[in-house]
């Protein structure tokens, strides 16, 4: 890679850490709202998982360079995300049957 | 013999190998968290409003209120590390070697802060009776940030290599050493990663 690649790979860098320190300011915001509104637990649930999310991508993408990255990393992580779907996603589909036999 | 495509990449896979062999290793983290993960929806799922730092008033919750300053610290800390591991990678890419030690040597300095931090966190809670055994919540959060703190000892170990006695492949193999430096920075990334999803989950919304 060139100086000039380098220069623009720096201030996408900086960039994405301040984005990151937003993201955390706004995480730990999200979680006060629970405090001053009632019944907005799920709501301060969402919108903490949202940037989370939002922020692990930041991560991945840039730092991860996974926006740029080789056909056959992409095919791992696909995989790699399928399973952990399942992973997350069955054993809570068992307890909702088993909760609903009750 | 020579290792091959430690610095020129496979024609089939487009890549060099050790970059391969990383992220199949970051595919087994992303399952072995995972399954932690699904084991913390389940039990929160499961508990309803009967979830230990949800009850208002309750001792746990207050101590959980006064962790988060720590834990939004650790939160920068680690943040801050991943830019001057990735700055350090750069560094290296413009040859510039007095750079990457001056980066190299804050990522270290970032993760030693992180777990000095973690230990007065889990001093505290230790000492107020809050161990693994109190209840479900206390139980998964020494599982989860105790795995995720063995991680940050691993890292350094490694970060400590590069930064010390590994430093002397720059000399004879420059673009290898570029790319053991890339390796160990995804892995760093990676840890970064999962302490981003542990932040809001353990300390923040319950």
């Amino acid at each position: 890679m060139s100086d000039n690649n380098m220069t623009h790979h720096i201030a996408n860098y900086r960039k994405v850490f301040i984005f990151l320190l937003i993201g955390t300011t706004l995480t730990v915001l999200a979680s006060y709202m629970e405090l001053s509104v009632q019944n907005s637990i799920a709501g301060a649930i969402f919108v903490g998982l949202t940037i989370a999310f939002i922020k692990g991508y930041l991560v991945a993408a840039n730092f991860m360079h996974l926006n740029s990255e080789k056909k056959m990393i992409y095919w791992i992580l696909l995989l790699t995300i399928f399973f952990l779907l399942l992973l997350l996603f069955i054993p809570l589909l068992w307890d909702l049957n088993h909760m609903s036999n009750y | 013999m020579e290792i091959p495509y430690n610095v020129e990449l496979r024609e089939d896979t487009g890549l060099y190998n050790s970059k391969l062999g990383i992220w199949l290793f970051l595919a087994s983290e992303i399952m072995l968290f995972g399954g932690l993960f699904s084991a913390y929806i389940l039990l929160r799922v499961g508990a309803g409003d009967a979830w230990p730092p949800s009850i208002v008033g309750s001792e746990l919750s207050m101590l959980l209120k006064h962790t988060v300053p720590h834990a939004t610290f650790n939160t920068v800390i680690l943040i801050l590390s991943s830019v001057t591991m990735v700055m350090a990678w750069v560094s290296l890419k413009q040859k510039n070697l007095s750079k990457y030690k001056v980066y190299m040597g804050t990522t270290i300095l970032c993760a030693i802060i992180f777990l000095v931090v973690k230990y007065f966190e889990y001093s505290h809670k230790i000492h107020e009776g809050f161990v693994p055994s109190h209840d479900t919540y206390m139980a998964l959060y020494f599982t989860l940030t105790g795995l995720h703190g063995l991680h940050i000892i691993g890292g350094i170990i490694v970060l400590a290599y590069f930064f010390g006695p590994g430093i002397s492949m720059w000399d004879s193999e420059p673009e290898r050493f570029t790319n053991r430096i890339e390796v160990v920075g995804l892995y760093w990334h990676f840890v970064d990663l999962v302490w981003i999803f542990l932040f809001p989950i353990l300390y923040l919304l319950n």
